[in-house]
């Protein structure tokens, strides 16, 4: 069960890496008139069509990770202290305290996309942030992940 | 008071109270804090939940404060939204579209540089 869980945060993490980069492309690097190749394509889209998706995977991909944690914690984290991979654990703290921010700024992302084309600066850093923040946890559950999974 | 105006300034003060309290709350909980920074502790090893903060020990395995943190940032974040809607409206509005960014990226660096110590054991 816990290797299906893992397996099934992994695949969101996906979808949500990819949703969070088009809407940040969208945002900071937004397509114009007659581009039209593939980079311009993924770039090409209506920001606010992303921030409900992203809202669902975020909360998603948070309650799978908070239900794998335990196992983690028993498993995976003791075997790191003991062959001394402080950085590995590292990763993961760093992970585990920006996701649990980044939750918490959901209902605010929500808001301030849905009073768009006012705030445009705010909406543009907390998309940022999100990105940032998507974007190192997947690539540190990963890391944290080949270094010890959770079996 | 319709539910725009609460989401202006609510969400953005729950977003604020939860990230200023959530990192010094991971960065100064303790076997030995003489303050209870997580609202319960879980014990996975033997699947069992206590109230406030609670070291661990070789019966009952490690602890997991994470949860705890969570619920005690969220109860803060909660608070600072009640708080907000108590505030002028048009006076804090612009405080709070740039509070809701700024705080957490301060929090971010907090908590980087609090963790830096695992990078360099």
């Amino acid at each position: 069960m816990i290797t299906f869980l893992l397996v099934l945060h992994g695949i969101f993490s996906v979808f949500l890496l990819g949703a969070v980069t088009h809407h940040a492309l969208g945002v900071f690097w937004p397509r114009k008139p007659g581009q039209n190749d593939f980079v311009a394509r993924a770039r090409g889209l209506n920001p606010m069509g992303y921030v409900q998706a992203i809202i669902i995977l975020y909360v998603i991909e948070f309650t799978l990770g908070a239900i794998l944690y335990p196992t983690y914690r028993v498993l995976a984290r003791p075997p790191l202290q003991d062959l001394q991979l402080t950085y590995v654990i590292g990763l993961f703290e760093v992970k585990e305290n920006f996701a649990a921010i980044v939750l918490a700024m959901l209902p605010a992302y929500w808001y301030f996309w849905k009073k768009a084309p006012e705030y445009k600066t705010t909406r543009a850093a907390i998309t940022g942030i999100i990105f940032v923040v998507v974007w190192y946890n997947m690539i540190a559950g990963h890391l944290v992940n080949n270094a010890r999974g959770l079996l | 008071m319709n539910m725009s105006k609460i989401a202006s300034r609510a969400f953005p003060a729950f977003a604020i109270g939860f990230a200023l309290y959530y990192a010094p709350a991971y960065s100064f909980t303790g076997a030995n804090s003489t303050f209870t920074w997580p609202l319960f502790t879980y014990f996975p090893a033997v699947d069992q939940w206590n109230w406030g903060l609670v070291p661990g020990n070789d019966t009952i395995g490690p602890p997991m404060w994470w949860y705890g943190w969570i619920a005690s940032a969220a109860l803060v974040g909660l608070v600072c939204a009640a708080i907000s809607l108590l505030l002028p409206e048009r006076a804090t509005e612009k405080l709070w579209a740039t509070m809701v960014w700024v705080v957490p990226i301060v929090m971010f660096l907090f908590l980087w540089n609090w963790e830096r110590v695992w990078f360099s054991l």
